[in-house]
């Protein structure tokens, strides 16, 4: 220690302070998780206390249709507007920002508008409209409900990643004989990827956990996993509700190492060739 | 690209008139319906139900699948707010059978948004007593909570008779309460003498200066049956369903637990009913539904699993006794009831004031 000058000394503090600052944050982030997955190892109906340890919930939670068939439902959903949103948000993306229009910085910030105004507020809406129309709430409601949010977040993710180097690469690309469609795939989708990949994630993040818009616009036949849970509050959440996100949580966590070995493994091919 | 869009807009129009279309037809018949033509119409073969999760029992709702040869959708609601927007929204005649409480009926009625029964299609709702019956041409109570008072005589320090001896020092930092302002308001108009849904400012101030003073022997609002079985609480305002679980939890019978001896006060009953949404498809299933569920044996079946107070006298009958001697049911003003109305207007002296009451002004 002695030998330590006092300018380490100050580093070495800093860092022990650096040190707590970050456990005390991903404290606050994962223990509700933490504890959420200890429950759902639970021998007790409903998760009012601890009662003993039982991995019950996680055979009983395939033989629980309505929460089965709820998170099927969800998927469909979450991939079905991701798809949309994405598709519609890279094209609405281009389009807002490299052609010239007449009111396109009025159009441009309009975009945020199903962002800003309160969900519940576009919920109902679409509601009446859904009812006035005679258009029956279901699977498209909910979904035209979905992307209606989601696609102003892709359009805004994509855009950011839309640079003006991309232009003169396009116009170098047909210079040298591609045609339009081919100049997109081979061009700009390639330099707006990790756009459009945030995008789809977002997307999906937003679908699958929305409970206000689906909440409103599901129909009388089914309805969403987080639309299922939430109604389950009355009487108390039952442990399988717990087994299944455990299980989804541990899928996204071996997702996201799969992807990130895909991409170092890409790395090193292209280091090596 | 103008014929493309046109193309299009000519036939989402063309989808939502057909959408229009095929709903109106199937309006008129199910209108229109008697009992006698029921069975020469074509009988429906779905039922869409809109109600509380883990509220009635899979069985009961398979035996009458297979009883009348159809499928029974149920979706759940997260709250009575939810099924209110949806009927209002014009969203009714996507339900056959939508389950909402008393303090909405007044509103739902007046807009013209819940059909008015035809009782004698309902034969078997003579066994629901009239005295639990708030609106019995619009609706056909199910199940429901009466909100009273429990105490655990070893430790609660007086005896409680009425909402007043709630306001005694003695209490403090003893109660463990629901929350709400259409829950706890009525209580202090009532302790006052006042209408329980009054739309008075004058009163319902009154009623929150008593509640002030309730309010600091509150301990903790929410969590009744735990708090009162951990021993947080003696004495807890909250709903017999959840009493009848902290009873279950420190003994039955043997509980130190009381339903608390109210000699003049009356309590809140709420009840979870069901009324056919205006324009509903499936009108015939809807009263064969309700029909069945008034049936005394299988509402009977049903409170073994879902053992809420029930206003269907027969059912609590047909009963098997480890439902009628719940403890939490073992008191004797279950008639001295009041329901929650719709106070209109008033509902925002309520808000705010309650508001007040949380900030703790």
């Amino acid at each position: 220690m002695a030998s330590l000058t006092k300018v380490q000394r100050h580093r070495k503090a800093l860092g022990i302070l650096g040190d707590v600052y970050a456990i005390l944050i991903y404290a606050v982030l994962y223990i509700p998780v933490v504890v959420m997955m200890i429950f759902s190892f639970n021998d007790q109906r409903y998760n009012y206390y601890w009662n003993g340890f039982t991995t019950q919930w996680y055979g009983k939670l395939f033989t629980n249709h309505a929460l089965m068939d709820s998170l099927w439902y969800s998927l469909i959903i979450a991939v079905l507007a991701t798809v949309i949103s994405v598709v519609v948000g890279t094209l609405g993306a281009l389009g807002l920002k490299r052609y010239e229009f007449k009111m396109k910085k009025f159009v441009n910030s309009m975009i945020f508008i199903p962002i800003i105004v309160p969900e519940i507020v576009l919920a109902v809406a679409l509601l009446i409209i859904f009812m006035n129309v005679g258009f029956s709430l279901g699977m498209g409601s909910i979904l035209i409900g979905h992307c209606t949010f989601c696609i102003p977040y892709a359009v805004v993710t994509i855009k950011g990643r839309i640079s003006g180097d991309g232009e003169t690469l396009e116009e170098a690309s047909m210079d040298l004989g591609a045609n339009r469609i081919q100049t997109f795939l081979r061009v700009t989708l390639p330099s707006i990827m990790p756009g459009v990949m945030s995008a789809a994630f977002l997307s999906f993040t937003l679908s699958i956990d929305d409970v206000v818009m689906s909440n409103m616009l599901s129909g009388a036949k089914n309805t969403t996993l987080p639309v299922l849970i939430l109604s389950m509050n009355k009487s108390g959440v039952t442990p399988d509700v717990n087994a299944l996100t455990t299980i989804m949580i541990l899928v996204i966590v071996a997702c996201m190492l799969l992807s990130n070995a895909v991409k170092a493994a890409l790395r090193k091919r292209s280091a090596a060739a | 690209m103008k014929r493309i869009l046109s193309g299009v807009l000519a036939s989402a129009m063309l989808l939502a008139l057909c959408a229009c279309g095929g709903g109106t037809p199937a309006e008129t018949t199910a209108g229109t319906d008697t009992p006698a033509e029921t069975g020469a119409a074509e009988a429906s073969t779905e039922l869409n139900i809109y109600m509380w999760q883990q509220y009635i029992s899979d069985q009961v709702v398979s035996d009458f699948e297979e009883a009348n040869n159809c499928t029974v959708n149920i979706s759940y609601m997260s709250d009575n707010a939810d099924a209110i927007t949806k009927l209002t929204a014009g969203g009714g005649q996507e339900y056959d059978l939508i389950m909402t409480c008393d303090a909405y009926m007044e509103s739902l009625i007046a807009g013209g948004y819940v059909e008015e029964l035809d009782l004698s299609r309902i034969p078997n709702s003579s066994n629901i007593n009239s005295s639990y019956w708030s609106s019995p041409n619009h609706s056909i109570p199910y199940l429901g909570n009466y909100i009273y008072v429990v105490y655990n005589t070893e430790t609660c320090p007086i005896e409680i008779t009425c909402y007043n001896d709630l306001l005694d020092p003695a209490l403090k930092g003893q109660i463990t309460s629901i929350d709400g302002a259409r829950n706890l308001f009525p209580m202090a108009l009532v302790a006052l003498g006042y209408d329980p849904n009054s739309e008075n400012e004058e009163e319902i101030a009154e009623a929150y200066e008593w509640l002030v003073k309730y309010n600091e022997n509150v301990v903790a609002y929410g969590n009744a049956e735990q708090n009162l079985t951990n021993g947080t609480a003696s004495v807890a305002f909250t709903y017999d369903g959840n009493a009848s679980w902290a009873f279950a939890e420190t003994g039955g019978e043997d509980s130190p637990l009381v339903v608390a001896p109210f000699t003049d006060d009356a309590v809140q009953l709420g009840f979870d009913m069901y009324v056919i949404p205006t324009g509903a498809q499936h009108t015939d299933l809807a009263y064969k539904f309700l029909d069945y569920i008034c049936d005394p044996e299988v509402m009977a079946q049903n409170l073994v699993e879902f053992p809420y107070f029930c206003p269907n006298d027969a059912a609590v009958a047909a009963a098997p006794e480890s439902y009628r001697n719940d403890p939490s049911k073992d008191f004797d003003y279950k008639e001295n009831v009041f329901f929650q109305e719709d106070v209109g207007d008033a509902l925002t002296i309520y808000n705010d004031y309650y508001q007040m009451l949380k900030v703790g002004q």
